[in-house]
């Protein structure tokens, strides 16, 4: 059995379309828990501060520091990062992001309320969609939604009820989407 | 390589190969997982991968995860260089045609 190089190209393009697939999902699945947890973290982390505003910064505080630490853990769930290497990477991207937020703020100086709320969500928004670029569809999809709503909420909503927003619709939507990249 | 690796060449088993390719070795893709990565049927994926793990390019683990069974295939270190070889080969005979 000997090929013609017509079949030996779609035979190597069937190869290098499987392999494409197959990788954009393995990245989807490994980033799946942390957009859960951190959905999950919005959630809990906007809605405390609807309810009680005056405790914000020891709540996100919190929940920051467990999300960094809690990211190292899911990171090293993957049987390929137990060298721990890709693990502390994510946790190091969530402390550079959170760095690069307060800096902001500080040069920024005064922000309200609302600002404060939205920032965070649209940078994590546009990191995603960044990403997207590289790496498939569903992030790109994923960071404009976060940006598109987190806008939305910005300029239609008044007073704290955009936390409230941030809360159910930004950080829903980030466990939505760890539940779609979970999927094939 | 004179002659395509036949056992690879098989439609549904060079798609396996190559949805296994970029998967770490020591994290083998679940089979429901791997069914919907290569858009096969249950018999059909299970009788390819039978060939596979005959020939020695996967490994096929079996384990229970909450009670239920589970299967886990991945590439051997005998089937990344087979598939590697298959693929250059592939690019030899484009390169060749090509001049």
């Amino acid at each position: 059995m000997s090929l013609t190089s017509k079949e030996a190209a779609e035979s190597l393009a069937q190869a290098e379309q499987a392999h494409k697939r197959s990788a954009e999902l393995y990245h989807y699945s490994r980033a799946a828990p942390h957009l859960i947890m951190w959905g999950a973290i919005w959630v809990a982390g906007y809605g405390g501060t609807y309810l009680v505003p005056n405790y914000w910064q020891w709540l996100w505080g919190a929940l920051i520091v467990c999300g960094c630490i809690g990211g190292y853990f899911v990171g090293q769930v993957r049987p390929d990062c137990k060298n721990g290497a890709w693990a502390w990477r994510m946790t190091g991207v969530m402390a550079v992001a959170v760095a690069f937020v307060a800096c902001t703020y500080a040069i920024m100086w005064p922000v309200h309320g609302a600002q404060y709320a939205a920032y965070p969500a649209l940078l994590t928004g546009a990191i995603y969609a960044a990403v997207g670029l590289w790496v498939g569809l569903r992030y790109l999809v994923t960071g404009a939604l976060v940006m598109a709503l987190t806008l939305a909420g910005f300029f239609t909503l008044h007073d704290n009820t955009i936390l409230l927003w941030m809360a159910f619709v930004g950080g829903g939507s980030m466990i939505l989407a760890g539940v779609w990249f979970r999927t094939v | 390589m004179e002659q395509p690796d036949a056992i690879i060449h098989q439609p549904v088993r060079l798609k396996i190969m190559a949805a296994l390719k970029p998967l770490p070795t020591n994290d083998p893709v679940e089979f429901v997982r791997l069914k919907a990565l290569v858009n096969a049927t249950e018999g059909n994926l299970g009788a390819h991968i039978t060939t596979l793990e005959e020939a020695g390019y996967v490994s096929v683990d079996k384990d229970f995860v909450a009670k239920r069974p589970r299967t886990r295939i991945g590439l051997t270190k005998q089937g990344r260089r087979a598939f590697q070889d298959y693929l250059d080969y592939l690019r030899g005979i484009i390169e060749t045609a090509a001049g």
